[in-house]
């Protein structure tokens, strides 16, 4: 098969401004506009009002973005648009970074791939800064009334380790492996919009900014949740922080978009719904997700901002505004969200055990039928995390049953992943490690979660370590797991080389073992009931924090040993070959790494990519 | 491969999408804004539940009052500076806006919205581009105009001044702070379908858009008849969910 592009000549070089823009003019960008925002709001604006400080930090946000989209070249396409000149086919190719080398992961790239490996990156990047807010917790819960940090500092490393965390998990799965993977594997030569591609990526590094600017200017002592009312009270850091969350929307928006679009109106001839990959429906399906979940988001943090710069009152009570209005806003996307998390990294397990055990998928309906009845069922049951606010108590049944339902769908990624590994071929490689690794952690998150669904036993856990240790066993134990088994599973077609397996098979002990000791440790000290977020505690919970420090300090050990396997591994690490789990899905069925473009000509698809005859 | 055949024999040239037909590039666009004005009903949703959530939870109206002294055209926030002691502060109960500016908003943005698909239609069925340029231009101005009615909006809505911890400020009970995400978000819209207009105007006066490429044209003009529908759900609930 030859897969070379031999595109047309063209008469100009292309790219225009664009020559020009990379992520240091967006970085100048950000700043000077930042600057100039941030100096018109000190000297325009009434300094005698309460809120004036507000409205400079959300001037000063605005200045950020704006100016970081225009240096990187994200308003370019519109402004051209605009003036109705539009890109020509060489402006495209530039854009798609045509023989621009590595110069290319620094740009407003539409290449896929290059979006893709562009999320691997972010996500290490998010990963690493919320890791290490997270050892600074731990080292100051190493003993009672330890002075490791300041309370207030404390207080924002929680906030900012939380929300930073889950950005790096939204994006872990769904960032990487919907943008590189998917449109190859539905036949596609790229996205539907690929210059929405890189708009989702580059506003997610301007959300990020904005979110790590909460630490420096005097940080957010409210959680990732913000409640009001304590939310109206924090400094200029929750400015910042809801501008994040409102920029991150946009991302997120629009990946979602385009994620959902390439897939119904790109897909190759002969590629049915019923023969795409399973990844792909998880990919939509969570995309979907999303579209629903994270206006509310935008729409909380934009009256969050309201409240605090033009003093509207939807949150104060004085004012007639409701606390709980911001608490049902919050969560009608919180739980959602979780799903967008979970879902791409189960669904690209699914896909990793068919290929390993060499056997279709599981009942591929149902697996289908699991991922949406979750989607579905999630948009039910937000007010479980207010069974203790006391808002609407007679609700109380109903959400318990909504929530309780929800482990129909998650039994059914059981059923799925099991009944795949069942009795199948495994090849008991790096990313089937971290896969059972998934298997073990998701049946204690999926069980506590339970626990925490009842009302009585919510009653007695809310707000404790127990709940700490449950969202963990989510987010580490599983969706973690998964996202570091996808990145081992198709890190040979990003790098042409395997994840080397004896550093990653450290990696996995290391994180495995110290997963169950932190959080065990840490369901211990929350049935035992210390608080969550308190920066000191008690002596009678001294030996479970210091179990549970050394387990986190055991998780960043096998994490920095992850980081040296991929760095190393990309450099030089074992080379693959196109195709090394021999699998049938059309990634696996280009060059590695795939060429601009993907296919010279598309396939004609004619089974669906799970046909291994039980064979290696 | 076993299964999906790289065959030749019944490929489909394409060369990165530049030589597919224009309809399906427009059916890919066309179905990425139906899935943005999903984004953008659930946002409508969230601030519509905002509105119904806080009139819900405060009876005898009092989603309209709160501690404070009264603001108006002679009690300003200037007025109440300058004062070196402020009289005692009391429940003010602030009047509701009149439901018919509302409407006049939205009965400006769905007469721009009728304007532009009268014009895109006409592009389309006729090519007649000239005209198409003129009555884009007028949907553009009718939508600028929808736009200041919006900032009037903003600025009439009414206010009270308070106390808030050792100083006083102006501050929107929670009627007026529904009132105002929802038109804020209305002209949020506005200013987007005024750049999206001009855009019209420009490309077909430089001949970018034509009867044969009205395609760009059909998607703003879908935009913009949900702007104008989402207004009249907005003005209906706000007005028949009493403001009293």
């Amino acid at each position: 098969m030859t897969t070379t592009l031999q595109h047309a000549p063209t008469k100009s070089k292309g790219g225009g401004l664009a020559r020009r823009q990379n992520f240091l003019t967006a970085l100048i960008g950000g700043v000077v506009f930042a600057w100039l925002a941030w100096f018109i709001g000190r000297h325009t604006l009434d300094n005698t009002t309460r809120t004036f400080s507000d409205q400079v930090a959300v001037l000063t946000s605005c200045g950020w973005t704006v100016g970081f989209w225009l240096g990187i070249g994200a308003l370019n396409g519109p402004g051209r648009w605009f003036i109705g000149r539009d890109h020509t086919r060489a402006d495209d190719l530039y854009y798609a970074g045509e023989n621009q080398g590595r110069a290319r992961y620094w740009k407003y790239c539409t290449d896929h791939k290059v979006v893709g490996v562009q999320y691997i990156i972010m996500t290490m990047v998010l990963l690493g800064a919320g890791g290490i807010l997270a050892m600074a917790i731990r080292t100051q819960l190493l003993t009672p009334g330890n002075h490791f940090v300041d309370q207030q500092v404390y207080n924002g490393f929680i906030a900012v380790h939380g929300m930073l965390m889950i950005l790096a998990l939204i994006v872990a799965v769904a960032g990487p492996w919907a943008n590189f993977v998917v449109p190859i594997m539905i036949g596609a030569h790229d996205m539907a919009f690929p210059r929405l591609n890189a708009l989702s990526f580059w506003t997610l590094v301007a959300a990020a900014g904005l979110l790590l600017t909460t630490l420096a200017v005097g940080s957010l002592p409210v959680g990732w949740v913000v409640l009001a009312p304590i939310s109206n009270q924090a400094g200029v850091g929750m400015d910042f922080f809801a501008m994040a969350i409102i920029v991150f929307t946009v991302s997120t928006t629009v990946a979602g978009i385009n994620t959902i679009a390439t897939v119904m109106t790109l897909r190759t001839k002969g590629m049915t719904l019923s023969r795409l990959p399973i990844f792909v429906w998880g990919s939509i399906i969570a995309a979907a997700l999303g579209l629903y979940a994270f206006p509310y988001f935008l729409t909380v943090e934009a009256i969050q901002i309201l409240d605090r710069t033009v003093s509207t009152s939807f949150f104060v009570a004085s004012g007639g505004g409701a606390g709980w209005l911001q608490a049902n806003l919050f969560w009608l996307m919180g739980h959602p969200e979780v799903y967008v998390i979970l879902i791409p990294a189960v669904a690209a397990l699914f896909e990793i055990a068919a290929v390993m055990s060499r056997k279709p998928v599981f009942s591929y309906r149902t697996a289908i039928a699991g991922m949406t009845g979750l989607a579905g069922l999630s948009v039910l049951v937000w007010a479980h995390h207010m069974f203790t606010t006391g808002w609407a108590p007679t609700l109380g049944g109903p959400f318990m049953l909504t929530t309780e339902l929800i482990s129909i769908p998650t039994g059914l990624f059981f059923l799925v992943l099991l009944g795949t590994l069942w009795r199948g071929n495994i090849w008991m490689k790096l990313p089937t490690l971290w896969l059972f690794g998934f298997v073990f952690n998701f049946i204690i998150a999926g069980i506590t979660g339970i626990y925490l669904s009842d009302i009585p036993i919510d009653n007695q856990l809310h707000g404790t370590m127990f709940v700490t240790a449950h969202f963990h066993y989510v987010f580490v134990g599983s969706v973690l797991f998964g996202a570091i088994a996808a990145l081992a599973f198709w890190f040979p077609k990003v790098s042409g080389r395997y994840l080397d397996e004896t550093q990653g098979k450290i990696s996995f002990w290391l994180v495995f073992i110290g997963v169950q000791v932190t959080f065990l440790a840490m369901f211990v000290s929350g049935l035992r009931g210390m608080p969550r977020r308190y920066s000191s505690y008690s002596m009678i919970f001294e030996h479970t924090n210091f179990v549970t420090t050394m387990g986190a300090y055991m998780i960043m050990a096998g994490m920095l040993v992850l980081l040296g396997a991929v760095i190393s591994s990309w450099r030089k690490g074992e080379p693959s070959g196109p195709n090394p789990w021999q699998a049938n899905s059309l990634e696996w069925l280009v060059p590695t790494p795939p060429p601009l473009e993907n296919f010279d000509v598309l396939p004609t698809i004619k089974e669906d990519p799970y046909n291994f005859g039980g064979k290696r | 491969m076993a299964t999906n055949t790289l065959n030749a024999q019944h490929q489909e040239h394409h060369d990165g999408g530049h030589h597919e037909p224009p309809a399906k590039v427009y059916g890919r666009q066309k179905m990425a804004l139906w899935l943005f004005i999903g984004g953008d009903i659930i946002t409508m949703s969230a601030m519509l539940f905002t509105y119904l959530y806080l009139r819900g939870v405060n009876t005898q109206n009092h989603w309209m009052s709160m501690v404070g002294l009264p603001v108006d055209k002679v009690h300003t926030y200037g007025y109440y500076e300058n004062l070196a002691n402020l009289p005692s502060q009391h429940l003010i109960h602030v009047a509701p806006m009149s439901p018919s500016f509302n409407w006049l908003v939205t009965g400006v943005s769905v007469l721009s919205a009728l304007i532009f698909w009268s014009a895109e239609r006409n592009l389309r069925k006729n090519g007649n581009r000239a005209a198409f340029t003129w009555n884009a231009l007028f949907a553009t101005v009718a939508v600028v105009v929808a736009a200041v009615l919006s900032v009037v909006q903003l600025r009439h809505l009414p206010q009270i001044y308070v106390a808030v911890n050792d100083s006083h400020t102006l501050s929107y009970t929670a009627y007026s702070s529904s009132m105002m995400v929802l038109t804020g978000s209305a002209l949020v819209h506005f200013i987007l379908l005024a750049y999206l207009g001009l855009a019209m105007v420009v490309r077909s006066a430089r001949g970018v858009l034509t009867g044969e490429k009205w395609f760009h044209a059909g998607l703003v003009r879908l935009f913009w008849v949900w702007v104008a529908v989402s207004g009249i759900i907005v003005s209906a609930v706000t007005t028949t969910v009493n403001v009293h």
